[in-house]
């Protein structure tokens, strides 16, 4: 079979290949489709006689469902399909369900994987689109797009804004993605982690040559418009990276203390899910300066932006 | 029958022989050679039963001796039987391949080793030497009969692909083959530093979000395999080096005078980690070091002799081999390593494997190149670029492997047996999986342009492989044009 190797922009697998002005072009379409969510009827014909099929191959709350309530808005079909109780379990390939998928109707494949790179895969063997939803530790493009969109909202711009990203930055995908869509849009990126979750830096700065890696918490949040801090899972101090949770959570979790030295105007982000008490306190979590609750909002327009971009 | 091979390039590593000539094979063996000044005296030869091969343009050197081939048969038939690897070999050239233990059932025990040398003698197009296991299953902990499989005819010990974490087994090992004057082939890999990994621990792992096997992991490991060689005074064989780190310490260990002796793939010396962004790496130039990647390269007579990982999709299971493709440094010690002599051999690591047990999310996939088709035409790479000298390149194919086996050298002298192999070292010729003999289609150079290809191969004095019609137009006059920029110390 003859496969297209370069990476198509039918697809959204990263935001690796996204131009500034395609990002911003993608949270202006996000700003009408918040509009839209706003409406009392919340709903537009535009996918009317699509079908979406949500592939989830690794467990998902926010953007499983962020995903369908965007599809329905759209007026698409949509069909969930998880990995558990499906063929997947009985030894079907990743490459052979995409196909049973296609010859089944399917438009768009969104798809999450405990893989990174299986999205790629799937683009390879599918003639729609393909919405990355999470790939391993490789990238998380919606949630990044997401995050700009609620950086811009907020703050008016991301341009020359210093967004601080703390955690386990060597296992993230929102971290990765972020980096990508911070960059291209000009914000300055600082990256805050212990060692052991971030790996040599060289090799981040190889990719990333603007980046500041910072191991100093109090630091690095010197002068920053937005922090983001990343779920820790607890496994990490399990595996040895880490020599306890009490230590990571006080050198690098968002305190209450900390949340005071930032002031009123930073904005305070977090992906989802949140173990409170280990990256960020509760009290954090609620803080006036939060926007945790509003990045979860305009995931659903976010996600209809790139279904719509991905249907025309 | 009698074989005339006229006007090729001789290139004798073990003779430091280079130079325009004729070559005579006779029941299977190299009778005579004649050089320039003795070509009138050639007139007695042509007669009834002699076939003149016309070697013109071309480069006519012993057949390559592979250290390290994966033959799959008894147990996985369906990626590679003897028959399919061993005309696979022919095709790339290489007369001599060493069979791997890692079969099923496995090669620890002699009547095992018997029964896979008399299958080989039935269906092999090449001469198949057998490595034994060093430990029973390759399980690590008990030795096998050492003795015994160098009687039944093994050439050296391996646990093929599995590191002996047991540095008590691996002394043991070490001082119990010392006797027997054999290697002992070490894949050198500290698992507990690379548990999950998908590919090498670098700027193109970060990128991707591949887990990392850090070149630390090779290193440590071959850091310690020397120091229980230099206390046992054996053999060690560091298998497919794919690290600066590494190279570094064969280099001092040889020094210091430890017997230790190294190879390294094809694949290693001229593709880095970036293969893996396939397409991606595109604008991934844009930041990356100058460096031992020639992205852009043209040889001397301007011809592109560029190796290109955007032909490939992002996270192509192709690219994944043990040890991972590693960093551009890495490249670049790995190649002067093989120059200045501190990596004795090039070996193939050739890895066939069923398109099911790549065609899956990357990190599943299985590791390995299907590399016996492409090595020469890789390798070779080197020399276009002007990174090696095209006789020390195939002194690293020939007489390189062999004196890690102990053996005289393979050589076209008077006398030695006829493996011989005819190469046309600028003919450019596009990868075409599909096309390989070898039922192990995968290999990253798919669609890739590699300038050399092999056009005739000789084991035992019986043609094995022969392009098309190859050699039959003994008409015309002898050419030596291709030879600029190629040979850069003819001795």
């Amino acid at each position: 079979m003859a496969t297209q190797t370069r990476v198509s922009h039918r697809h959204v697998l990263d935001l690796d290949i996204f131009s500034q002005n395609e990002i911003e072009e993608m949270l202006d379409t996000a700003d009408s489709m918040k509009e839209i969510l706003s409406r009392e009827i919340k709903q537009v014909p535009t996918l009317r006689g699509r079908t979406v099929v949500n592939m989830f191959y690794e467990d998902s709350t926010r953007t499983r469902i962020s995903f369908e309530l965007a599809a329905r808005a759209l007026s698409a079909n949509v069909v969930n399909f998880t990995a558990r109780g499906s063929s997947v379990e009985k030894g079907e390939s990743l490459i052979d369900t995409v196909r049973t998928l296609q010859a089944l109707g399917a438009d768009i494949i969104v798809i999450r994987h405990k893989q990174s790179g299986a999205p790629y895969l799937v683009a390879q063997h599918f003639a729609g689109a393909v919405l990355n939803a999470g790939d391993g530790w490789h990238a998380h493009p919606t949630q990044a797009l997401l995050d700009l969109f609620t950086i811009r909202e907020q703050l008016g711009h991301i341009e020359g804004c210093k967004v601080v990203i703390v955690g386990d930055i060597l296992h993230s995908r929102v971290a990765r993605s972020n980096i990508w869509g911070l960059t291209k849009m000009r914000a300055r990126v600082t990256l805050c982690a212990p060692p052991t979750l971030i790996g040599p830096t060289r090799f981040w700065k190889a990719n990333w040559p603007e980046l500041d890696i910072i191991y100093d918490l109090d630091a690095a949040l010197e002068g920053a418009d937005v922090v983001m801090a990343l779920r820790l899972q607890k496994e990490r101090q399990q595996s040895g990276l880490l020599p306890s949770l009490r230590e990571y959570n006080r050198y690098f979790a968002l305190t209450a203390e900390r949340l005071a030295e930032l002031g009123d105007d930073v904005l305070v982000m977090h992906p989802g899910p949140m173990n409170e008490g280990v990256e960020i306190m509760p009290e954090v979590a609620v803080a006036p300066q939060s926007v945790i609750e509003t990045q979860v909002t305009n995931g659903v327009a976010m996600r209809m932006a790139l279904l719509y971009r991905l249907a025309s | 029958m009698r074989y005339f091979i006229k006007n090729g390039t001789i290139i004798d590593p073990a003779q430091r022989v280079a130079t325009i000539g004729d070559v005579l094979v006779e029941d299977g063996k190299v009778t005579r050679i004649f050089n320039l000044t003795e070509i009138a005296s050639e007139q007695g030869i042509v007669g009834e039963d002699v076939e003149i091969i016309n070697a013109r343009g071309c480069m006519v050197a012993p057949g390559f001796t592979d250290l390290h081939t994966h033959l799959r048969e008894p147990g996985n038939e369906h990626k590679e039987t003897i028959a399919t690897g061993t005309l696979a070999a022919a095709h790339g050239g290489f007369t001599t391949v060493c069979a791997m233990p890692d079969t099923h059932p496995t090669q620890d025990q002699a009547s095992v080793v018997r029964q896979i040398r008399q299958n080989a003698r039935r269906t092999s197009y090449v001469r198949v030497d057998m490595i034994g296991a060093i430990t029973l299953d390759r399980e690590g902990k008990l030795l096998t009969e050492m003795i015994e499989l160098v009687e039944a005819g093994c050439i050296a010990f391996s646990d093929a692909g599995r590191p002996l974490e047991d540095p008590a087994v691996m002394r043991n090992a070490l001082a119990y083959a010392s006797i027997l004057g054999v290697p002992v082939m070490t894949h050198c890999e500290e698992r507990r530093l690379n548990a999950g990994w998908a590919m090498h621990e670098g700027a193109a792992g970060i990128r991707l979000g591949l887990p990392g096997y850090p070149a630390a992991a090779e290193e440590a490991y071959i850091a310690r395999d020397i120091g229980l060689a230099e206390m046992t005074g054996a053999h060690l064989h560091i298998c497919h080096v794919s690290t600066a780190g590494g190279v570094a310490l064969i280099r001092q260990a040889k020094q210091r005078g430890v017997h230790v002796t190294a190879e390294v793939t094809p694949h290693h010396l001229t593709l880095t980690d970036r293969w893996v962004l396939g397409s991606l790496a595109e604008d991934a130039d844009t930041h990356a070091t100058a460096g031992g990647y020639a992205s852009n390269a043209h040889d001397s007579a301007g011809k592109r002799v560029r190796l290109d990982p955007t032909l490939l999709a992002p996270y192509d299971p192709n690219t994944r081999v043990n040890p991972p493709l590693r960093g551009e440094e890495d490249v670049a010690a790995l190649i002067e390593g093989l120059r200045g002599g501190v990596i004795d051999a090039i070996a193939s690591d050739h890895s066939p494997h069923a398109i099911t047990d790549k065609a899956v999310e990357y990190g599943d996939a299985a590791c390995g190149i299907s590399s016996l088709e492409t090595a020469l035409g890789l390798v070779l790479t080197l020399v276009h670029r002007g990174e090696m000298d095209l006789v020390d390149l195939i002194a690293r194919l020939t007489e390189g492997s062999a004196q890690i086996l102990g053996r005289a050298p393979s050589s076209l002298r008077p006398g030695a047996r006829a493996d011989i192999v005819i190469f046309d070292p600028d003919a450019p010729w596009k990868v075409d999986t599909s096309t390989f003999i070898s039922r192990g289609k995968n290999n990253p150079l798919h669609g890739q342009t590699l300038r050399g290809q092999v056009m005739l191969t000789m084991a035992g004095g019986s043609i094995v492989f022969r392009r098309e019609d190859f050699g039959t137009n003994a008409d015309h006059p002898p050419q030596v044009s291709r030879l600029d920029g190629i040979l850069t110390n003819e001795s």
